[in-house]
Parts: C-alpha cells; sequence; structure tokens
C-alpha cells in the first residue's frame, strides 16, 4: 500500500482500513496455539491407536468397547477428544486456506469460508458423537 | 509474505521521486497533471511451482501434514461412532491398510510436531535480564515437552485399555 492510498487519495484502487486486521491476528493466534497443541499431543494418538494397538503390540483403549464406551463416557475425556478434533480441523482448514490460494484460486473468502466451514463441520460432527455417545 | 499475496501488492507508479535536478519532486514540474494509477500485474505461478526446489517441496509437505492429521482424526471419528452401536455392533478399525494409513499419518504427524516445533525457537523472544533465552534452549525445550506429553498420552492410551 502506498502512501497515497492510505490517505484516501486514489478512488481507484481498494480502500484500505486504517489500523492492523484484528480478525486475521485472531485468526493466526488461534492457529498457533492449536498447531503447538496438535504437535505436541497428535504423535502419540497416531502412534498407539493407529499402529502399534492395531499390530498388537501394545493394548489400547479403543480396541475393545467395554475400554472404550468406558473412556467415552468420562467427560474429562469427551471435553480433551473434542479438543483434539477441534485442533486438528481449525490447523486443516487454515492450512487449505492458504495452500489453495498458493496453488492459483484468487478468491480468499470464497476459500475461507470453505475451508473453515469443512472444519467447522467436522468439529461440529465430532461433538456431536462425542456428547450423545456412550 | 506468502506468494498469495504478491498480486495484492500494487507498484507505486513508476515516476521519478526527484526531477532530473535531483532535488525538486519529480510531480513539481507537472503540478496539475492528476497521478494516474499504475496497471497491476497479478503474479501468476504456474500450478507446480512448488515442485521447482526441494524447500519449495518440504514447504508444500509440511502444508500437506495438516491433511493426513486430518484424515486420522476422521477414521477416528468412525471408531467413535461404531462405538454408538453398542458392544455388538462395535469393530475397530484395523488391517494392513489401515496400519499403513496409521504409519503414513505418523509420519506426517511427526514432520508437523518437528517443523512447528522448531519454529517456537525461532518466533518466541523471550526476556531474560538484558538478554532473551537462548532458541537452541526453547526448541530444546519444545521437543522435551513432545517426549514428555507423548510418553504420558501413550501411557494413558495404554492404561486405559489394559
Amino acid at each position: 500500500m502506498t502512501a497515497r492510498d492510505s490517505a484516501g487519495g486514489n478512488a481507484l484502487h481498494h480502500a484500505f482500513k486504517a489500523g492492523p486486521n484484528r480478525l486475521l491476528g485472531l485468526i493466526w493466534a488461534g492457529f498457533a496455539t492449536v498447531a503447538v497443541l496438535s504437535a505436541m499431543i497428535v504423535p502419540a494418538h497416531i502412534l498407539v491407536q493407529g499402529v502399534l494397538g492395531p499390530l498388537g503390540l501394545v493394548p489400547s483403549f479403543d480396541r475393545r468397547y467395554d475400554t472404550f464406551s468406558r473412556a467415552l463416557s468420562n467427560p474429562l475425556v469427551k471435553v480433551y477428544l473434542l479438543v483434539l478434533f477441534v485442533c486438528s480441523f481449525y490447523m486443516l482448514a487454515m492450512r487449505v486456506w492458504y495452500v489453495v490460494r498458493e496453488l492459483g484460486v484468487r478468491s480468499k473468502l470464497g476459500v475461507g469460508m470453505a475451508a473453515f466451514g469443512l472444519g467447522a463441520a467436522g468439529a461440529i460432527v465430532a461433538g456431536y458423537l462425542l456428547f450423545t455417545g456412550p | 509474505m506468502r506468494s498469495g499475496d504478491v498480486a495484492k501488492v500494487r507498484l507505486d507508479e513508476a515516476r521519478p521521486a526527484a526531477g532530473v535536478d535531483g532535488v525538486t519532486a519529480g510531480t513539481a514540474a507537472h503540478p496539475s497533471t492528476p497521478a494516474k494509477p499504475a496497471a497491476a500485474y497479478p503474479v501468476k505461478q504456474p500450478f507446480t511451482w512448488w515442485t521447482r526446489r526441494r524447500g519449495y517441496l518440504l514447504y508444500m509437505l509440511r502444508e500437506f501434514t495438516a491433511v493426513g492429521i486430518a484424515a486420522w482424526m476422521i477414521l477416528f471419528l468412525v471408531e467413535i461412532a461404531r462405538a454408538r452401536q453398542g458392544a455388538s455392533g462395535y469393530q475397530p478399525l484395523g488391517g494392513p491398510l489401515f496400519i499403513a494409513v496409521g504409519v503414513v499419518c505418523l509420519a506426517l504427524a511427526l514432520w508437523h510436531s518437528y517443523t512447528f516445533l522448531s519454529l517456537a525457537g525461532v518466533i518466541m523472544r523471550i526476556p531474560l535480564g538484558d538478554r532473551t533465552v537462548s532458541p537452541r534452549l526453547i526448541v530444546g525445550v519444545m521437543y522435551g515437552g513432545l517426549v514428555a506429553v507423548t510418553a504420558v498420552i501413550a501411557g494413558l492410551l495404554i492404561w486405559g485399555g489394559a
């Protein structure tokens, strides 16, 4: 943005709002938080539930119904798993929002709505399954 | 700046900042001429720009980690949905294909952890007296935290299934 634009001297160009974009700042702050959380907690789940458990090397809470349903009936586990799902889907939405535009799609708002809409849908489905299940 | 933002950058007008004498402003010679906006030329990259360099490829792989993690989370949601059918209807996901998917998703999750926790040393500035904490120390603490959290969560997941 040039100095003339910020002074409002050129009507042909997009009128920028003065000051920082607070919404984008919040979105990035949220991304930084969920990305660190995901970096810390996701590998353990995939390692135990996705690799070691199915291989039979270690027991995993989701391999049997009784242990799985007992864990899922705990409210703390529900909240924790909801945080896990929300972090993963938020991170997906943010990454997709930028990557799709970097691959040539021009619509910032459209891609953002689609990406975050899908992420929100995933989080809602996760919440529904967790809080209406066993 | 990301490459997607390049198209928004408008070049300032291609007129000299100073006149021919190098001192007076370039517009002083034509004070009544309205400034014409320069044409914007959006940068058009080919779709495969990220294959040009190894760094671009690794960057794209890092962005792709979110897809692998989300895909595995959807599989986990399928297991939770199956658990709603009761003990008779519950069948945990398994088999060679599921394990192969798990290995790929684990690799992507670890790549995300490595890249993002390494970034902490660059973006975090923690004041310590009149200096700041060393980036190496911050990254080391982050990796230590990853190992500790992984051990605790893995222990709980295994204990819950025992």
